[in-house]
């Protein structure tokens, strides 16, 4: 399973990197490949290539706030959830996502 | 102050003057006001009501209860001067907005100036909420008995 996502909250500050942080491990701890790409008060870091989205499975937008560059995901399946659901139960969230994908 | 972007060292934004083991505060409005004040004394926060306001206000707009009994209420303020966090930590369970709904003992405060953007301190404030992530790192957050067991576990987790 290959994702990608955005994590990017209110504030920029804190909950964008930790719910980032426990996206990536829980997905590596799944044995998944995942890229995250995070847009926080200092701009946008480890930006997305063309390539990652073009491979990955679906898009997950761990978002609090409207984000830059949401057209990058055309065609994908997106699915949206708070950087408070992604912290809460990250492990739980992909289990979710990719159960309904592969009965999809 | 000239620092090496790939080397810099959690270290530098927790100093002993802006940790409290023992809050007084049984609720949360006080443990802000508490720990604002060591902000203040710091020289960190000029104007200690314009940053509680801009704090609360963050707090109305979504739970900064992290669960496991840690809270990182944040205010990004024209009344900071310095970039920076205070730690707080308490004997007493205060009421807080949670993941989990449970109380909080620690308290992790972040003072964020209004025009830092794309600063070596908001790259430090990132790796504390990265270690926030880390389940052992919270763990042991809860069992610290001195300030230099405390930023200890800060610089050694950031290490790993």
């Amino acid at each position: 399973m290959k994702i990608v996502g955005i994590a990017a909250c209110t504030s920029g500050i804190a909950h964008t990197y930790i719910a980032r942080e426990k996206v990536m491990k829980a997905a590596t701890e799944l044995g998944y490949e995942i890229h995250m790409e995070t847009q926080g008060t200092i701009g946008t870091e480890n930006e997305l290539t063309s390539d990652q989205i073009k491979e990955a499975d679906f898009v997950l937008l761990v978002v609090d706030i409207k984000i830059g560059g949401r057209d990058r995901f055309k065609g994908k399946r997106v699915v949206e959830v708070s950087t408070n659901t992604a912290i809460k139960a990250p492990k739980k969230l992909l289990e979710a996502v990719v159960t309904k994908i592969q009965n999809a | 102050m000239t620092i090496d972007l790939n080397n810099f060292d959690i270290g530098q934004v927790i100093t002993k003057d802006l940790i409290s083991l023992s809050l007084k505060s049984m609720n949360k409005k006080d443990v802000i006001n508490e720990l604002t004040d060591l902000l203040v004394k710091h020289g960190d926060v000029e104007n200690k009501q314009k940053f509680v306001d801009d704090v609360l206000a963050r707090e109305k707009e979504g739970m900064t209860g992290l669960g496991e009994g840690v809270a990182i209420p944040h205010g990004k303020s024209i009344a900071v001067k310095n970039t920076t966090i205070a730690i707080g930590i308490s004997k007493n369970d205060i009421q807080w907005e949670s993941l989990d709904d449970k109380p909080v003992n620690v308290i992790i405060l972040f003072a964020v100036k209004d025009t830092d953007a794309n600063t070596l301190h908001i790259k430090l404030l990132q790796k504390v909420a990265i270690l926030l992530a880390n389940e052992d790192f919270i763990k042991n957050l809860h069992t610290v008995q001195t300030k230099d067991e405390l930023i200890d576990l800060f610089i050694n987790t950031s290490k790993e």
